[in-house]
């Protein structure tokens, strides 16, 4: 079992109840092929810094697990097939002090569901920064 | 007539702190090693140490590619950056 971390984008179209249900899909993904989620932090709607298919924002929303690592393969490909998943990432955290940062920000994201029971609150960006593109 | 030190001798600001891992979702803090058009600051004008300048390029790298961080900032946007609330 190795620790990762993937952060997904979603598009921002869909309403607050399609952004659920897709994260529960991703989610599902992972569980699915062996992984364990151990953090969630969802980052909420933010402006991208660059347009993604012609989206000017996204939802962010960040898991912490640990897999194999030979299932890393089929989840990033599932990932590719969902249409409603703007971009992923993946992070590998392996060394000692890899995991350690990734222990400390899983702790982090414990901390802030305490704080506010409610992760799925898509909250509109303050549109005052808005920069003509 | 002893001599002058011409520059102020750096210190790496992550060194002080003893930042072990960057995190690529920080943007605040890579925020420091970027010029205003989002390039990546050159080690002789941040003061940073080796050690953790690679850190902060790898991280800086990974936060482009989860969209963070621009890319590249196009001239327009940058010259209109202080004139925000006019929106041309």
């Amino acid at each position: 079992m190795r620790h990762y971390e993937n952060l997904v984008i979603v598009k921002p179209t869909l309403t607050e109840e399609e952004i659920k249900n897709t994260l529960a899909l991703v989610e599902e993904v992972i569980t699915s092929n062996g992984g364990e989620i151990i953090g969630r932090d969802a980052m909420g709607m933010k402006k991208l810094a660059y347009p993604i298919e012609k989206n000017v924002r996204g939802y962010f929303y960040v898991m912490y697990y640990t897999v194999a690592p030979s299932a890393i393969s089929e989840i990033e490909r599932r990932f590719r097939i969902n249409e409603e998943i703007l971009r992923f990432v993946t992070m590998k955290y392996d060394s000692k002090r890899e995991i350690k940062a990734w222990n400390t920000m899983v702790e982090k994201t414990k901390k802030t569901v305490a704080a506010a029971p409610a992760p799925v609150a898509p909250v509109a960006e303050t549109t005052t920064e808005e920069v003509a593109s | 007539m002893s001599e002058k030190r011409k520059f102020k001798k750096r210190f790496c600001k992550y060194c002080e702190q003893k930042v072990d891992f960057i995190d690529y979702k920080d943007v605040a803090s890579l925020k420091y090693s970027l010029s205003e058009r989002f390039k990546i600051m050159p080690r002789r004008l941040t003061g940073n140490c080796k050690r953790h300048q690679d850190m902060v390029t790898i991280s800086i790298k990974q936060s482009r590619a989860a969209a963070l961080i621009p890319y590249t900032v196009s001239r327009k946007v940058v010259a209109g950056a202080p004139f925000d609330d006019r929106s041309y």
